[in-house]
């Protein structure tokens, strides 16, 4: 059975699950093997050279020295801007933020700048900026290093947003990042950093990678469609498990990315199921929840049986005290009670 | 002074304010609308000094007031104006107002007062990871100085060693706003100490000082010694837009600000020193004069983009 305290602690990692990759690990893979295919590839970030906040690049300026792994002061705007400027003089930069809320400081680097300038030029420039931002609560670090604001930045014009959930995809969404030639926005939650997974064999293949746009069915159900990510969709996979006890059957999809969003497998999945309930941490206003619902709702109108609900953060910051903290955010429970409530109507 | 350099800028700051006299008289007329022509009237010896001073394969980032920069950088006027006309042969393809040539190192921003200087470090940034000996010089306002975006650039650029030239172009006006009601320090190119940075305050109104400035700043950049901040003292003789009457300045300040103005002063110099005489002079003008006018002719006949174009060179 799942456990959100998992999560908050962290810790009890048992025998077998030490031989699964670490999610912070995989990442780390990802750009420890972009970096040698491709020697363009450079980071700059708040103590990345030497003590790594999450540990994620732990080992890099090892390997590849402290000017291809830049420790920069706090100064996000000048780290931003810098890393649109050295995109379109031919390298490509990943910054790492040690909070992902931070960005709000360089929102005008990354919305107006870096995301706009191909199309302002004509095309004549290309953008390959990587941006990774550890978000998301849980933790109890407070609220303004607890947030997920992806739905900010999806809302611009330009920008790719990927949000892993597992450490396969982690690590294939960060090698497709790299690769890309535009702007992305690679939102890591933090309660996943130290969790571990099992993996395929192909996640050892250098060239293994997880395109943008692609949807994973979790888990396939009949009676109704959960879209979820990040952590979120591990306790919708937990709600589903134990819903299957009462008799329900629970279809649970990760998008991967929110930009380009797969939107046909999600409209699919209602389709069959008829209901569809959005999760995430997000901010309910103008939300990541709300875009899946009214996409669903401008295609698949006509297969819904009930009407569509979303969870999210309903408009407070995410507070300090762990009491208040759950009191905010979704989790396995609270989706549960909004599958029977769906169901029941 | 060479001769042909001297005349090279003189051409040089006549062609920018003749093709911005000719935007700004389609916008009068009503041929062209949206947002009004922001004019360099007063600031050409900057961006023509400035890019004298540069090599191929340097590059500049532009701020709101662009078009002397793509002049001096040898933009080709005809498809600097088919932009400012909105057509799909302009160097953006209609896209911006903020005309850019990546092939000869013209980056068309500011938007958003700033916004180019930390891009410009990064571009910095990238010729020195490259191990190439290119620069990067980004152009910025007096109003702009107040950014924390340009602190922010100009201390990791000292942090950094990187090939960056700032150029503060301080032509005494933030849109209404005098400089003296928004800087307390006599001196912008004072930061430069605050940074680390090497500083120089240089008359932007002498072509000649501007680019020997700039040429200092380009060959410490080249010879790995890093980044320079130049604060170019010169005088906005328009108002901040095209149809800005400047109710806000009084007829003597505009007046004198005229004595200052940096191709009546280069001209007056030149015939003193004769390396110019009044035919050669005639002759300049009415060749930029012809460029112009064809410059003019070419955005007309060019058609606009056609609609389906607005979804196009989002992504790449």
């Amino acid at each position: 059975m799942f456990d959100k305290r998992l999560f908050r602690s962290g810790g009890k990692v048992s025998p077998r699950e030490r031989e699964w990759q670490s999610f912070r690990g995989a990442i780390n893979e990802a750009m420890r093997e972009e970096m040698r295919r491709d020697p363009a590839v450079f980071q700059m970030g708040e103590d990345i050279a030497g003590a790594s906040p999450f540990g994620v690049t732990t080992g890099l300026a090892g390997e590849f020295g402290i000017e291809r792994v830049r420790d920069t002061p706090c100064s996000e705007v000048a780290v931003v801007g810098a890393a649109v400027g050295a995109a379109i003089g031919g390298m490509r930069p990943i910054v790492e933020f040690q909070f992902g809320d931070f960005l709000s400081v360089a929102i005008d680097q990354l919305t107006h700048q870096g995301a706009m300038l191909r199309y302002l030029t004509g095309g004549q420039v290309k953008v390959p900026i990587v941006i990774r931002l550890p978000c998301g609560g849980g933790q109890g670090a407070g609220s303004q290093h607890s947030q997920s604001l992806y739905s900010w930045f999806a809302h611009v014009p330009g920008i790719k947003v990927a949000l892993p959930a597992t450490s396969m995809d982690a690590k294939g969404l960060m090698k497709s990042a790299i690769r890309d030639d535009n702007p992305v926005l690679f939102f890591e939650h933090k309660q996943l950093y130290r969790t571990r997974w099992p993996v395929p064999a192909e996640f050892r293949d250098p060239d293994h990678v997880i395109p943008f746009g692609r949807a994973v069915v979790r888990r396939i159900g009949g009676d109704v469609t959960v879209v979820a990510t990040l952590t979120m969709m591990h306790h919708a996979l937990a709600a589903a498990e134990a819903l299957e006890a009462e008799g329900v059957s629970v279809e649970v999809i990760d998008p991967r990315t929110l930009v380009p969003l797969d939107t046909e497998t999600i409209v699919e999945s209602v389709r069959k199921t008829g209901r569809i309930l959005a999760v995430d941490e997000a901010y309910l206003t103008c939300g990541i929840q709300g875009e899946v619902i009214a996409l669903v709702a401008e295609r698949a109108f006509k297969a819904l049986k009930a009407a569509p609900r979303r969870l999210g953060n309903p408009g407070v910051p995410v507070p300090f005290a762990p009491p208040l903290e759950d009191a905010v955010l979704p989790d396995q429970e609270r989706i549960m009670s909004a599958i029977r409530e769906m169901l029941s109507a | 002074m060479d001769v042909e350099m001297s005349l090279g800028l003189m051409r040089t700051m006549l062609l920018i304010r003749k093709l911005e006299a000719a935007w700004a008289e389609a916008y009068f007329r009503e041929e062209i609308g949206g947002i009004p022509p922001a004019l360099s009237t007063g600031q050409e010896a900057v961006a023509a000094g400035a890019c004298a001073a540069l090599e191929p394969g340097d590059y500049v980032f532009t701020t709101h007031r662009g078009q002397a920069p793509q002049v001096a950088r040898g933009l080709d006027p005809k498809r600097i104006m088919a932009e400012l006309y909105c057509r799909r042969a302009g160097y953006n393809k209609g896209k911006s107002y903020h005309v850019t040539d990546v092939s000869r190192g013209v980056i068309g921003m500011g938007g958003i007062v700033a916004g180019q200087v930390p891009v410009a470090g990064g571009m910095a940034l990238a010729q020195k990871l490259k191990g190439s000996d290119r620069v990067s010089l980004a152009f910025f306002g007096d109003g702009a100085s107040n950014e924390g975006a340009v602190h922010e650039i100009a201390n990791l650029a000292a942090m950094w060693t990187l090939p960056l030239i700032l150029l503060c172009e301080n032509n005494g006006y933030c849109i209404t706003q005098p400089v003296a009601v928004a800087v307390k320090a006599v001196s912008i190119a004072d930061r430069a100490a605050g940074y680390g940075l090497p500083g120089a305050m240089v008359d932007g109104n002498d072509p000649v000082a501007v680019r020997d400035a700039v040429a200092a700043a380009v060959a410490r950049a080249r010879a790995g010694r890093g980044a320079t901040f130049i604060e170019a003292k010169t005088v906005r003789l328009g108002g901040h837009l095209a149809h800005d009457p400047q109710s806000y300045r009084s007829k003597e300040e505009i007046a004198a600000a005229w004595q200052q103005c940096p191709i009546k002063r280069f001209r007056e110099r030149l015939l003193t020193e004769g390396l110019l005489t009044a035919e050669v002079y005639a002759r300049i003008e009415a060749e930029v004069g012809g460029e112009v006018a064809a410059a003019v002719e070419f955005a007309r006949q060019s058609p606009f983009p056609e609609p389906r174009e607005a979804f196009e060179d989002l992504w790449a």
